[in-house]
Formats: C-alpha cells, structure tokens, sequence
C-alpha cells in the first residue's frame, strides 16, 4: 500500500509545514555561532594537514524536526570542540526521521516480528503492507529539504566540511541512497548515489547510482561513496584514479559485530587504492534491523604510526562515540610517489576486465 | 578437498636428497590432495644445496641465479613433478626465476597427480624492488581444474592488486593458490590486505604459502593460511587454518557446498554494478 490516502497527504504538508527551512533556520540561528567566514585561501592552495572526525550515531526516533536540528548541532560541535574541519556522518541518518510518523512504534513492531520470522515462510509481505520503501518515499519530501537546511547551517556557522551522511530520497519515480557534501560556506559541495545495492536494498528497491564522483575542496579531493560501495575495489580504484586523496564513508552495517566482518569495507580498500579513509557509522536498531560498527579513521599501512592501517577509531560498537584524526596530504602524495609495491599491469586489465565486465 | 601450505621451515635442505625425504615425509603426514610451496623456493633450495652461487643480498641472489637458470630450474621441477607424482597430489612448486624474449618472470608452477606440468602463472605486478633488479611483468592468468575446482595461482606481489583475484573470480576460480614470501617482522597486516581481503570480495577459498628462511641478508617470514569467506570459517575470521611464521605446515579441509551457499545468500558477484566502472582506467 502506497501512502496515498488523503490523511496520508495531509499529514505529509503538516510534516513539510512543520520541516520548513524557515522555522528550522529560526530555531538554529538562535544557538548557533554567527556564520564563520573561512579563511580565504590563494588559489590553487590547498591544506596540506587536515583534522578528521568520524561520527558513530546511535539511532534514537525524534519526535520533532527540531530534535534533528539539535541532535546534528551536538554531534557536529562535538566534533568542533575537537577542531576537527571534516566531519563524517554514517549511512541512513534519515531514519531517526521515522520518528515523526505518528504510528510508527507501532509499523516497527510489525517489521520487527517480521524480521523475526524472517527465513519462517511467515514474512512475506502482506497485501496493503506498508514496505520501508514506500516509508523512504512518503517521507522524501520533507527529509530532503530538512536535512539540506540544517547542515546548510551547520557547516556555515562552524566554518567545516560535513558529510552529512546518506539519506533514502525519492527521485523521479525512484529511491535513492544519497550522500552529501557541505562546504564550510554552507553550500553543498555535491552528492553521491549509492552505486552497489545490499540485497536487502534490492529487495526494497532502491535504485543503483551510475558513477562516481569526486569533489576538489581546499582539504584536498574528496568522493563520498556510501557503505556497501566500500566492498568493491573498483569504486575506490576509480576515486583514486580521479585523483581523490580522502574517501568519506557513511555505513550502516546490518549485522551483528564481528571484528573481521567489519574489516571488509574501507580498511582493505584503502590498502589497494592508496588513499584516506574516513567511516561514519549508524549504530542501534529499528523496525527490525539492527545496525553495528566502528567508527574510524584509516590509512595505508605505511604511514600509521602501528602500521596497521588504523589512524583512529571509536571502541563501542553499538554505541554513540567519535573519533578524530590528523590526515597529511603532502606525506599520502610522497607515498604514492615512492611507493614500495604497487604496480600497475594495463595490458593484463585490458585482456580480461571489458569482456568480463560486459 | 584437503590442502596444505608450506613455509620450507623445518626442511634439511643441504641436499635435494634430503629435501626431497623431508618434504615426502612432510606432505604425507598432511595426507593432503593439494600442497602449496612459496615464493622463491627455487632460490632458497638451490642456495641451500650449492646448486646456485651465494651473494651478500638478495638481488645479488637474483642475479647469480638468473646466470645458471635453466640447469637449476630443469632439476627443480624435476624433482618436484616426481614428488607430485609419487605422493599422487597436485603440487605448486613454489616459484622459480625464468627468461623468455630476453625477459626475466617470476613464474610458479603446478603439478598434478601423475607428474605434469598442470599449471604455470608468471607475477603479473611487480614491486619496486623487483622492478629494478630486471623482471617483466606476465600478461596473462592461466587457470586449471583441480578435481573439479577452477584454479588460478598468484605469485608474490599479485596478492596486493584486486585486479587478479577480481578476473580470476569472473572467470569462475573457487580457489586461487598464492606463492608469497614477506619480508620477517611480523605484522598481520600485509598480508590481510593481501589474499584475505581478495578472498572477502570474491568470496574465493585461497591457499597461501609463505617463504621462512633467509636469502642473503634478507629473512623471510610469515604465517601460511587457508582463507575462505568469513561467514564460513571459525569465528567469522575469514581463515580456516592459520599457522605461525616458523610453522612447517598448515593444513585445512574446503567445504565446498558451504562457500556455494553463502554465494547464494550474499552474491558479492551479482551485485557488481558493471555499467558504472566505465570511467576504470583499463590500460
């Protein structure tokens, strides 16, 4: 059942009344710090060292737009306290929206029970049943704008770079996983589709991205893949190509933590392709799916300080925590420069990978 | 299927006699249908007997052997394509330095059951190092059946580059055989980053063989494994079996109606999204 019924539609302009940039940008403006006015550079310079943070959210339903607005506030002058300028938010971060369903307590027991059942013969989906996708597409509307409003503000006002995490959106008759880059000006610097779906995503819809993108900003070059992009080598060996120095990852890891299971994404792919890694990560559980990680900082073996790749990373992993790092440009181009064991074979790759790709 | 890697620890290698004994003796006590030898084998035994000249470093080593190549390497695949033979497995033979064209590979070689050459796969990305001391890069990556499985072997440095392991797996490898030699001075992570991360993308068994010993003034030294997907292997690890840099052998059975379920719950493969690589720079 699609979110259609005429209470459905009022409810939804109620939601963009109360979502509107207007009140939104009222509410912050009244605590946050008068837009800061970054420092000008000279062109075509660029920051040779860079302070990172990367966020672990724990997912809590917010009642009330504004809770989100507050919510981000703290976790992005957490961050500040720490000086970082780069700030990286996890995958999903729309789903603490949920919250403003009235009702929604109640569809999440039903998805719970369903995931529960899942594997019994006893979760198919119903006829009427409302799907997440149909959730992800009634509540686009209202998220996107919110979402742009508040970390619009937010990296204004503090004078950072924010991955704003990734969000579920509607577009033209689709669901889209998609991430976002604000400037410390408070213009969106761009965004990226999520280019490899879980199966779950598949199951729910959701419409792959084509390509991948890569932004130049004063911190160096930057691409904000999302979560299971981080899984193939082919998404990072293209950033790097494209010249890209940090790679911002935004996950929400459906699984129960393992050391080794999290290992898979962005630590093995930043070995491969050279390059900063910084993962945001949602923690917690809803509706039946229950999110872990680590969130963390990472880098070629060969320059972390123990060599094994980790330049920080958060202890919990279900719950709330950040951690912060120093990234150096300048020493990733020396490496890259001189370094000891990558090689390049195009003859090989032009053999095999057309035909095998098509 | 039961496999094993060896690190040639614990070998008497003054002779290949003696070599030859130790090594029966060894694979015999694993009771494995596939053994896998490391990287530079050729070099280490052909030092170790004086069959090649000793240098003061390892390039120095390279050198010699290159010099003297087709008589050593003649009597080393020998020996193992008997051994091979005799034991009734298939044997990767490590790896031995070879010239074709005027151009030096890095080349390991398999054999099977009755003593043949089954397979060869020359290193198809070099480090630096090896850049410099002379050595060209293969083009190609050869497969095989191993009793039923797709095979494909990676040589040294190919363990580092996804390329390999990702064409390997689109071309259908279950189990990629890798002949490895790290410098000693343990750390877990290279070699994570190597096979093990492969291994999880492609959702591949692999068996990896590392060199301990010493050639020249370098040491050699890492632990052997058998890697398979994660949802697969003891507390989720992604190893099957993992031994110590001085193991002597490590051994472990591949369940392969395991790794095909877990291909069908979670199909990495499937899910690769071809249309939007157009941008890979390939070549």
């Amino acid at each position: 059942m699609a979110l259609d019924g005429w209470k459905e539609k009022i409810y939804q302009r109620y939601l963009a009344w109360v979502c509107r940039p207007a009140r939104i940008k009222r509410h912050m403006h009244a605590f946050l710090p008068s837009p800061k006015q970054p420092a000008k550079p000279e062109p075509g310079h660029k920051k040779n060292q860079v302070r990172a943070a990367a966020l672990q959210v724990e997912l809590k339903l917010l009642k009330n737009p504004l809770q989100f607005a507050d919510e981000m506030h703290r976790r992005v002058r957490e961050a500040v306290n720490e000086e970082a300028e780069l700030i990286v938010f996890p995958e999903y971060n729309n789903l603490p929206l949920f919250g403003l369903l009235p009702g929604f307590e109640k569809m999440e027991e039903s998805y719970r029970e369903k995931a529960q059942n899942a594997g019994t013969g006893q979760d198919h989906e119903q006829e009427g049943e409302i799907g997440l996708a149909d959730v992800f597409r009634y509540m686009s509307p209202v998220v996107q704008p919110l979402v742009h409003t508040v970390f619009s503000c937010l990296s204004a006002a503090y004078g950072v770079h924010i991955m704003a995490g990734s969000y579920t959106l509607a577009e033209k008759g689709n669901v889209i996983n998609r991430s976002f880059l604000y400037g410390p000006g408070g213009l969106l610097i761009g965004s990226q589709d999520k280019v490899h779906l879980l199966p779950v995503e598949v199951e729910w819809r959701l419409k792959r991205g084509g390509s991948f993108s890569v932004f130049d900003t004063p911190l160096g070059k930057m691409a904000m893949p999302v979560c299971m992009d981080a899984t193939y080598y082919e998404t990072f060996r293209i950033l790097e190509q494209k010249g890209a120095d940090i790679v911002l990852l935004p996950i929400a890891n459906l699984e129960d933590y393992n050391y080794w299971l999290a290992l898979r994404g962005i630590w093995p792919r930043v070995q491969e392709s050279c390059l900063y890694g910084i993962k945001g990560a949602l923690v917690g559980s809803i509706a039946g799916l229950a999110f872990t990680g680590r969130a963390g900082i990472f880098a070629p073996l060969e320059i972390t300080p123990k060599k094994d790749g980790v330049l920080a990373q958060v202890e919990p992993c279900s719950s709330e925590a950040i951690a912060v790092a120093d990234l150096d440009i300048e020493v990733l181009h020396g490496l890259r420069r001189n370094h000891p064991w990558r090689d390049t074979n195009p003859a090989l790759y032009r053999r095999y990978l057309p035909e095998l790709y098509n | 299927m039961r496999v094993s890697a060896i690190t040639m620890a614990d070998l008497r290698l003054s002779s290949t006699e003696l070599y030859r004994s130790d090594l029966s003796a060894l694979l015999e006590k694993c009771a494995a249908g596939l053994a896998v030898l490391p990287a530079y084998s050729a070099l280490f035994l052909g030092l170790a007997t004086g069959a090649l000249e000793p240098a003061p470093d390892f390039a120095g080593a390279l050198r010699q052997y290159y010099k003297n190549h087709n008589d050593w390497n003649r009597q080393y695949l020998e020996l193992h394509s008997s051994l091979a033979r005799d034991l009734k497995i298939y044997l990767v033979a490590g790896t031995v330095v070879e010239s074709e064209a005027g151009c030096r590979y890095h080349t390991a070689y398999c054999f099977n059951p009755g003593g043949d050459t089954w397979g060869s796969q020359r290193q198809t990305h070099l480090t630096r190092a090896e850049r410099e001391i002379g050595f060209s890069r293969g083009e190609e990556l050869n497969m095989f059946d191993l009793d039923g499985l797709q095979a494909g072997m990676v040589v040294g440095n190919d363990a580092r580059h996804p390329e390999v392991g990702r064409i390997f797996a689109l071309r259908g490898a279950a189990l990629l055989l890798h002949c490895g030699a790290l410098e000693a001075g343990y750390n877990c992570w290279p070699q994570v980053a190597g096979m093990w991360s492969q291994v999880q993308q492609n959702q591949f068994w692999a068996v990896e063989a590392q060199l301990k010993g010493k050639v020249g003034a370098r040491s050699f030294g890492a632990p052997p494994a058998v890697i398979g997907p994660c949802e697969i292997t003891p507390g989720q690890s992604g190893y099957l079996a993992r031994g110590y840099p001085h193991s002597a052998v490590i051994t472990a059975e591949l369940d392969e109606e395991a790794r095909r379920q877990i291909r069908q719950q979670y199909p990495l493969l499937e899910l690769l999204n071809p249309a939007a690589y157009s941008e890979l720079e390939r070549g």
